[in-house]
C-alpha cells in the first residue's frame, strides 16, 4: 500500500506540468516546520525472548526549525534540520494501553528533486507506557524510544507538504530495571507539514 | 503558608523558563567595517548640470555561480543612486529608456555574494542542542556569515569610464530559537546596504565627473541641490532650496 502511495505521488510530481514552472520551494534557514503524522505500530520480535506482538495506532505531531541552508551540489543535496516530536501510541494489542514521549528530532532532507524530497531523520527521548509490567520485555513503565527511519515529502505548495515514510522504533528502559529485553516495531506512517 | 512553600520554586522556574526563553530566542548582527570608511561625503550640485542616469546591467553572483540579480535587488540599487539626488532621471535597462541621443551616465554594477552558512557547525551543535533535550539551546548560538564585494562601472556620456569597488560583510548570531528567515535576510540587506553606501559615497566624491559643465546664465539664479549618501530609511537627504528665486523655470 505505502509503496503505491509513494508510486502515485512519484508520478503525479513528474506527469504533471502545473508544477513544471513552479518555483522550488525555498525552504531557508529559520523556516519551521509544523506537522502531523499517524501510523500503525507492527512488531518485530528479534530473538525468541521477545514473544510480546505488540500493536497498535500511533499519532506524533512534530515541530521542526531548520538549521541550514541547502548544502552540497549533487544527489545529496540537503538540508538539517531540528525540532521535536511528541510520540502517542495507543496499543492495542496484546492489552490496550497507551504511550506518551518526547523525542528531540534531527532530520536530512534532500532538495534535489524540488517539490519531492525524500529524507531521513532519528529521534530519541524519554517514553511513559502502561504496557510495560504486563509483558516479559519490559518492567518499568518509564522507557526511552529510539527512532530512525526515512520518508519523502510531496509540497502541495511552497508551504505544505504531504508526508509518508518508515520508522524503526525501538522501546527500553535503557537499563535501569530489568527485564529489560526491550520493543521493537516497524511504523509505517503518512501525514503533512505546513512551512513558516 | 502553602503559598509561601510554593512561591519560591514558583518565581525561579518562572525566572529560569523566562531567562531561558528569553535568550534562547536571541540574535544578532554584527557588520564588519567597510574597506571605505571614509564619512559620508555631501556636495551641492547644480540642478540643471545633472545627467540622467541608465542602469544597464546587474550581475550577481553568489559563491562564485552566476544567478538572476533578484528584482527586490534592482530596486534597491535604483533607490539608492535616487536617494543621492546626483542624478537627474533614473532608468533601468528592461524598463522606459532615455532617448538614443540622450545624454546620460551608464551603470553596470556586478555584486559578487559570499555566503557562509556554517552548515557542519551548525549540524553539530543542533545535534547537542537536541540530545540535551533543549537545555543548552540558550547558550549555544549559531552563525551564518554573509559578505558582498561590488564593482561598480559607470560610463560618462563621452566615453569616460570610472571605476569603483567596495566590500562589506557581516554576521548574524542566533539561538536555535531565535533563527528566522527574516535574521538572514536582515543580515543580507544591511550588508547590501553598507556595501552600496560605501560605493556610492565613492562616487560622489567623484560628482563633478558626472555634471554637464553648465556655466550659469546671466542673471538667473542656480538651483542646487546637495546630494548624498543615503545611511539609513530615517535618514533623509537635505535638499537645498533655491538661492534667491522659487519661481518654476
Amino acid at each position: 500500500m505505502l509503496v503505491y502511495i509513494l508510486l502515485i505521488i512519484l508520478m503525479a510530481g513528474l506527469s504533471s506540468p502545473i508544477y513544471a514552472a513552479d518555483p522550488t520551494p525555498r525552504i531557508t534557514v529559520g523556516t519551521q516546520e509544523v506537522g502531523l503524522s499517524a501510523g500503525y505500530l507492527l512488531p518485530h520480535r528479534l530473538t525468541q525472548n521477545h514473544t510480546t506482538k505488540q500493536q497498535g495506532v500511533a499519532l506524533m505531531p512534530s515541530w521542526m526549525m531548520t538549521l541550514t541552508d541547502p548544502i552540497g551540489d549533487s544527489w545529496y543535496r540537503g538540508q538539517v534540520s531540528l525540532g521535536a516530536e511528541m510520540v502517542y501510541i495507543q496499543f492495542q494489542e496484546p492489552f490496550l494501553t497507551h504511550g506518551l514521549g518526547f523525542t528531540p528530532k534531527i532530520k536530512y532532507t534532500f532538495v534535489a528533486l524540488d517539490r519531492i524530497r525524500p529524507y531521513a531523520e532519528f529521534a530519541g527521548g524519554p517514553f511513559w507506557t502502561d504496557l510495560a509490567g504486563k509483558i516479559p520485555e519490559e518492567s518499568s513503565r518509564f522507557n526511552f524510544v529510539l527512532t530512525a527511519g526515512f520518508g519523502v515529502s510531496y509540497f502541495l505548495t511552497d508551504q505544505a507538504a504531504l508526508n509518508v515514510g518508515y520508522r524503526f522504533q525501538h522501546i527500553s528502559n535503557g537499563g535501569t530495571r530489568y527485564p529489560n529485553l526491550g520493543l521493537n516495531a516497524s511504523l509505517p506512517f503518512g501525514g503533512f507539514s505546513f512551512f513558516f | 503558608m502553602i503559598g509561601r512553600i510554593f512561591s519560591r520554586p514558583l518565581i525561579s522556574s518562572v525566572l529560569a523558563i523566562t531567562l531561558g526563553l528569553g535568550t534562547g530566542c536571541s540574535h544578532w548582527i554584527e557588520l564588519a567595517v567597510s574597506t571605505d570608511a571614509a564619512p559620508p561625503t555631501n556636495a551641492t550640485v547644480a540642478t540643471d548640470a545633472r545627467m540622467p542616469l541608465l542602469l544597464e546591467t546587474i550581475l550577481v553572483t553568489h559563491n562564485g555561480s552566476s544567478i538572476a540579480p533578484p528584482a527586490i535587488l534592482e530596486r534597491q540599487v535604483l533607490g539608492a543612486f535616487e536617494a543621492t539626488h546626483l542624478f537627474s532621471q533614473h532608468y533601468q535597462s528592461g524598463y522606459t529608456q532615455p532617448a538614443a541621443d540622450q545624454a546620460r551616465v551608464t551603470v553596470r554594477l556586478s555584486i559578487d555574494n559570499l555566503v557562509e552558512p556554517h552548515a557542519g557547525q551548525a549540524a553539530w551543535r543542533g545535534f547537542v542542542v537536541g540530545a540535551s533535550m533543549f537545555a543548552l539551546a540558550p547558550f549555544i548560538s549559531l552563525n551564518y556569515d554573509y559578505g558582498t564585494e561590488m564593482s561598480l562601472e559607470m560610463e560618462r556620456w563621452d566615453g569616460q569610464i570610472k571605476q569603483y569597488t567596495a566590500t562589506s560583510n557581516g554576521s548574524a548570531h542566533y539561538n536555535l530559537f531565535g533563527a528566522s528567515p527574516d535574521v538572514i535576510e536582515q543580515l543580507k540587506g544591511q550588508v547590501t546596504e553598507a556595501c552600496l553606501s560605501s560605493l556610492l559615497n565613492q562616487v560622489i566624491r567623484d560628482s563633478p565627473f558626472y555634471l554637464a559643465s553648465s556655466e550659469q546664465p546671466q542673471g538667473n539664479p542656480i538651483r542646487t541641490v546637495s546630494v548624498g549618501v543615503r545611511h539609513s530609511s530615517t535618514h533623509t537627504i537635505p535638499v537645498s532650496q533655491p538661492i534667491t528665486d522659487s519661481s518654476p523655470r
